[in-house]
């Protein structure tokens, strides 16, 4: 692992200072002069240089210094300087500093001794602290405790350098003593924790020597108290487990939540017995109505989610407490618990749930609480899918939900009337009351997308005479007295379209807007209005009580069209239904009435925008079957709609468990995997306590302390020859691509004859890269070769480019030989990945992204499936379509793809293609990002690879 | 359960300060400072960031993030409280909220920090103790430089005394090789006995030094043993004062002691009831070629009373006519009887003089317009250069006027890596490295040794580094030779007085 980064510090470079005034500035004796000039140097240190005459300076005219801030900014120089040579070995210098950092651990000032103990802690330099021993041995006894305090924090990281042991032998048992006469928190904890890393038993020992004081420790001694715990418990076959149990569970009690909420972890890793984790559960969820930190909470219903993973028996019992967590003012908060909520569902739980969530929905109605329209719209899903997964309960709601029809949030009264509309097919024993219902409730509906399910329930499921003849008369009650308008009307232009011309303006600027379909492609028809007016304003005040009539005189001719089709369905049925013929053939001209109505509106100049040909086409064609009825057709209206809802139902169904299936296969092992057995795992170099532990795991995992094993036939893949062969420097990279970093190796060869000096190898970058260190110069002795590392940070997704030149110096040559090295490409496709993202939420992406580059498909691929799977393989994205919207063979194709980026960048690509008659593909490719790179890059990556072939 | 580090970054991702408490790259952390940016969700109630590895809990102050990185396992309920901490720690020391604040304060921030996290192991402390931390001001500290201080001032006090012995020593030999027919053990006997006390001093000097109030029955102690000596020594006290009266010692011999208790312990309370002091100082500014510009001598004549009782009183005092001499008198000092006899007495006879251990001044004088003969002590420096090294000759001239004690010439040097060269010295050399000064020391300057000389070698400087040279000396006597001849009280106050006559250097340079 490279060298360890203590501190950044924002380094502006126009104020760089060179390195002299600095120096003077140190030798001066100006107290101010010199902090400044620290601070200058560290900055400098910090942004690469070297400055390697500084040292000498500071030991010189710094160390002596009395002032504080000097001291303590002496003691940050000292952290990030090289404390060794290139070979490893400390720099032999370094014993300068030794005198004066044991005379700061005599210091008289308390803090001054108390950083430098610090600092020691970051010190790994055997040979640096090996003087310092006594002194640091001896502040263990100082009165003060913040010398204490640092003095045993020093001793722990003393003792576990490597050899640290020989350097201070009797730490544990100095430290067990100083432990057991210590009074300040912070210093016991400290103490505690060294003897917990560096003498468990000790550690153990004074835990249970102590274990019926443990309720009155500090908080932070109860912390690593716990952790100690969790430590030891984790190497298996613990006979005294109970011991620690008790502990643990007396500390639940502990009035800090933090150590609370530790305990709670603790247990479950210490048992799986379900009283154990039941008292985790418990915990938790008090946790969660006690904090009310939605960060806290947050994380705690994340703890409560894996409990249910692993626990799921137990967890079913506290739901009603996680429940309860809904009280928080907070959509994330209630969305996490409605999730969780969900997965711990039962037969047995269900009634109560469902119960819980009807009352919250109802408390929505009040209207106090901010977005109660979002949290509504959750509610109903939570509601639809407990419904889905136990129908029997669907009866208890169902009835409740649909007073949301009319709901001013559309998107929650879509989801209630797409959650009625699959419950009643699902569920045919309570279609009769949701049709009654629904006839009672429909003039409330206020939005279009949410009239025409409606009606389309209404036509579909109206099956008995009595219900076909009240969802006819409520259709033609809300569509209010015909005609739409009158002719008196249509002349006295200036009295009614003036106050209908603001919201019709409204409509026509939605509308006309270009809009994505949900496969991707560009629709400027009206079919696909998403609800996007607010249904309220309508013209005329006439109809403003009646909803079919202001949206169809607002222009919505694809609401009339539904009308006109739900029309026909009721009316080719009552056919059916009705024994006399007479009523039948009444409400069929009633019906055409209607229609002809609409199509008189959609002709005349009364509205802006006339009826378009779509609608148009659609309403003369139920007009049409009307007149002259057949029994395919009946067919076709009366039972194809119904089979492919099902069929589309069944399909959704289908997905959800084979994705389950999916799911539940990655979970377990393969037949033929490496079995690890925890008791005969090596414990070569091992301790006890990195074995297993998740929690060091984490760390390192966080620290970047993992680096992933990378097969070398893969690295050989990935070598770069930088320089020709007859160059006098011959040099290949390895361009190993991490999260945020790209690592150049590169192995430098020298082929002459000569010794070449000062040899530097100079990277500049293009695009958003940067470069972390500066080059260094090297000596390369006669056909030797070197390995340089050169690290490049890398900030966003985008093709960057790394230049470079090896300059160096030769004895006999005087001016300085420069050897230009190959472009390094670095490609946009080590940084993305596929990712699965909701449909809605790529489309509002889509809609909002900026840069959007459109790239023409010129290939030589003849199929579209082909062509599609190409894309998808040579982008490393993934397809959001479903492949059963892909299925058949039409000559078209639409797809959308998505991907993330390291970086947390979006990219998004849609494909539209079309088969030609040459048989050739003809179409775009649209990327749309946030940032110009990702889709500049994927752009020219596309067009690249698009032609096909390899 | 550790925080891996706490930074502050701008809203547009710029790394203003950070700092991490685990080992960690610098490739590692400045990959996660840039992607913190990025998973920053706007509209969101909650301030963390979970990503595969790691946790960000963050705080928005105006432009600024204030943020926490933790491994994900950590306990948030104990990361929340650092942040909020943390978060009142920033406003603390930084000027204003912004790039341009924290900027400035970045060090302060990060000495805050690892004052609130030690180790990044979360540490009970609220914002008033993080402050006094950062603070240093230590009771400790204080109390030790008070002690160091005092010690400083013992040392002195040790080596003037010594200064003193020294001189008695030397006298006395004089007055032995004058006396010739005095019996040989005697001087020996005297000088054992003189210089005991002396060493004894300076070997318990450590000791003592702690316990201040030893140093007045130190010096109290002294007294009987040479009065003593003195008394002993009665046949000789003639041929002592004739001895003196050789060497130009005008002073009288009780006087002498006086000053010399006076200035060997002077926050001791003097025994006597009435004490006058007549100080000079002395301002010379000599080129170093020659010529002398600034010269003046200003004067003092103070007087100090115990007791009330002792304030109505009159000093007849003796002044000689210097030329360029003038005095200035107190407003309260009755001018006439000042200039026509000598007096100095209070305008109104019904105030006394005020009493205590203040001094009042009462005359003050100045000497202008001398010459450049009248320089107690001139200096000269030859710098030449020598290849690779300076070599220094310094020599000094004392003038006959004057016995000086305490001569420390100091020449400043180049900055040096080692002490310069010393080949030849009359008297001492001190080299201070931290103000690169050489200070040549003669603790007396009297009939033999009018002049002396130094030669000491560095390595290769600029001649002009070696001025301006500082000159400090003390001497027994003055230029204006005043003097208070008789104290007359007007009431019935003691007439007993104490009389210390010292010449002093202000501020005597060579340039």
């Amino acid at each position: 692992m490279d060298k360890p980064c203590t501190l950044l510090v924002h380094f502006d470079k126009g104020s760089a200072a060179m390195a002299n005034e600095i120096k003077a500035d140190l030798e001066g004796s100006d107290v101010a002069a010199k902090v400044e000039a620290m601070k200058r140097a560290v900055m400098l240190l910090l942004n690469g240089e070297t400055l390697p005459t500084l040292f000498i300076t500071i030991v010189r005219y710094v160390l002596p210094s009395e002032d504080h801030t000097i001291q303590k900014l002496l003691l940050l120089y000292l952290e990030i300087i090289d404390k060794r040579d290139a070979a490893g070995r400390g720099l032999p210098e370094m014993i300068l500093i030794c005198q004066n950092l044991r005379n700061n651990l005599q210091h008289p000032n308390e803090y001054i001794r108390g950083v430098t103990l610090r600092f020691l802690c970051r010190l790994s330099e055997p040979e640096v602290l090996e003087p310092l021993v006594p002194s640091i041995l001896d502040n263990l006894d100082h009165r003060h405790h913040f010398i204490r305090r640092h003095a045993l924090s020093a001793i722990s990281s003393i003792y576990r350098l490597p050899h640290g042991d020989q350097l201070i032998p009797d730490a544990p048992e100095l430290v067990e003593r100083a432990l057991a006469s210590e009074q300040d928190a912070s210093a016991r904890r400290n103490a505690f924790l060294m003897l917990c890393l560096c003498g468990q038993e000790r550690a153990v020992a004074y835990l249970f020597s102590n274990a019926e004081r443990v309720t009155e420790w500090p908080d932070l001694l109860q912390m690593a108290a716990v952790d100690l715990i969790r430590k030891v418990c984790r190497s298996p076959n613990r006979a005294d487990k109970g011991r620690y149990i008790k502990i643990i569970i007396s500390l639940l009690s502990s009035p800090s939540t933090a150590v609370v909420y530790e305990c709670a972890g603790a247990i479950v890793s210490l048992s799986s017995a379900p009283t154990a984790v039941r008292a985790a559960a418990n915990t938790y969820c008090q946790l969660l109505s006690s904090q009310s930190d939605n960060n806290v909470r947050l994380i705690l219903l994340d703890r409560l989610n894996e409990l249910r993973t692993s626990h799921r028996d137990v967890m079913v019992d506290v739901v009603m407490d996680v429940l309860r967590a809904l009280a928080s003012p907070n959509l994330d908060v209630k969305r996490k618990v409605l999730d969780l909520v969900l997965d711990l569902l039962t037969p047995r739980n269900v009634e109560e749930v469902v119960l819980y969530l009807k009352k919250e929905v109802v408390k929505t109605q009040s209207g106090e609480l901010e977005k109660g329209g979002e949290y509504r719209q959750m509610l109903v899903q939570a509601i639809h899918s407990c419904a889905v997964e136990y129908p029997e309960v669907a009866g208890s709601v169902v009835h409740l939900l649909m007073d949301f029809l009319g709901d001013t949030n559309v998107a929650a009264a879509v989801d209630v009337v797409l959650f009625v509309r699959e419950i009643i097919e699902t569920n045919p024993k309570l279609r009769v009351s949701m049709i009654q219902r629904l006839s009672d409730t429909f003039y409330q509906i206020r939005a279009s997308r949410v009239c025409s399910i409606a009606l389309w329930i209404l036509g579909e499921y109206s099956l008995s005479l009595a219900e076909v003849e009240s969802a006819i008369s409520t259709i033609k009650q809300c569509l209010g007295d015909l005609p739409f308008f009158t002719v008196s009307e249509e002349g006295d232009t200036t009295d009614s379209s003036k106050p209908a011309q603001p919201m019709v303006n409204s409509v026509t600027v939605s509308s006309r807007r270009p809009v994505v379909l949900a496969d991707g492609t560009y629709a400027t028809q009206s079919a696909a209005t998403e609800a996007i007016s607010t249904p309220s304003v309508t013209p005329g005040s006439f109809a403003s009580t009646l909803n079919l009539r202001s949206l169809i005189l607002s222009g919505d001719f694809f609401l009339a069209a539904v009308v006109a089709c739900t029309l026909t369905k009721l009316v080719l049925r009552l056919e059916e239904v009705q024994p006399s013929k007479v009523e039948a053939n009444k409400a069929c001209t009633g019906a055409l009435l209607v229609m002809t109505s609409i199509l008189q509106l959609g002709l005349s100049s009364y509205l802006p925008q006339p009826i378009d040909n779509d609608s148009y086409d659609r309403i003369v064609l139920c007009v049409r079957l009307l007149c002259n009825t057949g029994d395919d057709v009946r067919k076709i209206w009366l039972k194809s709609c119904r089979q492919s809802f099902a069929k589309m139902l069944a399909e959704k169904q289908y997905r959800e468990t084979e994705e389950l299936k999916a799911k539940a296969q990655i979970s377990h092992a393969q037949p033929d995997d490496l079995i690890d057995f925890y008791h005969l795992k090596s414990r070569r170099g091992m301790s006890q306590l990195e074995l297993e532990d998740e929690v060091q795991d984490d760390l390192k995992a966080a620290t970047g302390g993992f680096t992933k094993e990378t097969d070398d036939a893969n690295r050989l893949n990935r070598i770069l020859q930088l320089t020709g062969f007859s160059d006098p420097v011959y040099a290949e990279a390895f361009v190993t691509v991490h999260h945020y970093d790209i690592v150049l190796d590169v192995t430098v060869i020298n082929r002459t004859k000569e010794t070449l000096q000062n040899l530097c190898l100079e990277l500049a970058t293009m695009g958003d890269l940067k470069l972390v260190d500066r080059p260094q110069n090297y000596t390369l002795a006669p056909e030797s070769s070197k390995q340089i590392r050169a690290n490049i940070k890398v900030s966003s997704t985008e093709t960057g480019v790394i230049f470079g030149n090896i300059v160096y110096e030769t004895s006999n040559v005087m001016e300085r030989s420069v050897v230009v090295l190959n472009d390094i490409h670095i490609d946009i496709m080590d940084y993305i990945s596929p990712a699965t993202c909701a449909d809605v939420t790529f489309r509002n992406m889509w809609a909002e992204f900026e840069w959007e580059n459109k790239v023409a498909v010129n290939t030589v691929i003849q199929d579209e499936k082909e062509f599609l799977n190409h894309v998808i393989k040579s982008t490393n994205m993934k397809c959001l379509t479903p492949p059963s919207a892909l299925d058949g063979e039409c000559g078209f194709l639409a797809a959308n793809l998505y991907a993330k980026s390291v970086f947390g960048e979006d990219a998004l690509v849609n494909i539209s293609i079309e088969k030609q008659v040459d048989g050739k593909l003809s179409g775009y490719i649209r990327i749309r990002s946030k940032t110009q790179g990702i889709a500049l890059s994927l752009g020219d990556k596309i067009t690249l690879k698009q032609k096909g072939g390899s | 359960m550790v925080v891996l580090a706490v930074s502050i970054i701008s809203k547009s991702g710029k790394v203003l300060a950070s700092r991490q408490f685990v080992d960690m790259s610098r490739i590692r952390i400045e990959g996660l400072l840039a992607a913190f940016p990025k998973l920053v969700g706007t509209g969101k109630q909650h301030t963390y960031v979970e990503t595969e590895n790691v946790r960000y809990v963050y705080q928005p102050i105006e432009a600024l993030y204030l943020l926490l990185i933790t491994n994900k396992q950590s306990n948030i309920l104990e990361d929340l409280d650092t942040l909020r901490l943390l978060s009142k720690l920033v406003p603390e020391y930084s000027p204003s909220l912004d790039e341009e604040g924290v900027c400035k304060a970045a060090f302060q921030l990060i000495f805050a920090f690892d004052e609130a996290l030690s180790l990044g192991n979360k540490e009970n402390i609220t914002v008033a103790q993080v402050i006094q931390n950062c603070e240093m001001e230590s009771q400790g500290e204080k109390l030790h430089k008070l002690v160091m201080q005092s010690k400083i001032n013992d040392t002195n006090e040790v080596m003037r005394r010594k200064v003193t012995e020294i001189e008695k020593i030397k006298i006395e030999r004089n007055k032995t090789e004058n006396e010739k027919s005095g019996p040989k053990r005697t001087p020996n006997n005297f000088n054992d006995m003189n210089r005991d006390p002396v060493f004894h001093d300076i070997d318990l000097l450590p000791n003592k030094a702690k316990e201040h109030p030893s140093a007045p029955s130190d010096a109290l102690k002294k007294a009987p043993v040479k009065g003593m000596v003195l008394s002993k020594e009665q046949k000789k006290t003639d041929q002592f004062i004739k001895s003196l009266e050789a060497e130009g010692e005008v002073i009288l011999e009780d006087t002498q002691l006086s000053a010399i208790q006076s200035r060997s312990s002077s926050s001791i309370p003097p025994s006597d009831p009435i004490t006058v002091t007549i100080e000079e100082k002395l301002n010379a500014t000599v080129k170093r070629d020659g010529g002398v510009s600034n010269f003046y001598i200003q004067g003092t004549l103070a007087l100090q009373v115990l007791n009330d009782v002792d304030g109505f009183l009159q000093l007849q005092i003796e002044k000689q006519d210097v030329p360029g001499l003038t005095f200035k008198t107190h407003p309260n000092i009755n001018r006439e009887l000042f200039n026509g006899q000598q007096i100095v007495g209070a305008t109104d006879p019904n105030r006394p003089f005020p009493s205590g251990q203040n001094e009042t001044h009462l005359v003050r004088w100045r000497i202008e317009g001398l010459g450049e003969s009248f320089l107690p002590l001139t200096v000269n420096c030859w710098p030449s250069v020598h290849g690779n090294t300076t070599n220094v000759d310094i020599d000094y001239e004392a003038s006959e006027m004057f016995d000086l004690q305490n001569v420390v010439i100091s020449i400043p040097l180049p900055e040096l890596r080692e002490a310069p060269s010393v080949k030849h010295i009359d008297g001492e050399w001190k080299y201070d490295p931290r103000k690169s000064v050489l200070e040549w020391s003669v603790i007396l300057i009297d009939q033999s040794n009018r002049s002396g000389s130094m030669e000491f070698s560095v390595p290769a400087a600029d001649p002009s580094t070696f001025f301006p040279i500082s000159v400090g000396f003390s001497a027994l006597n003055t230029f204006s030779s005043l003097k208070v001849t008789a104290v007359r009280p007007l009431g019935e106050g003691s007439s007993k007085y104490s009389q210390r006559v010292r010449l002093v250097t202000d501020k005597y340079e060579v340039v």
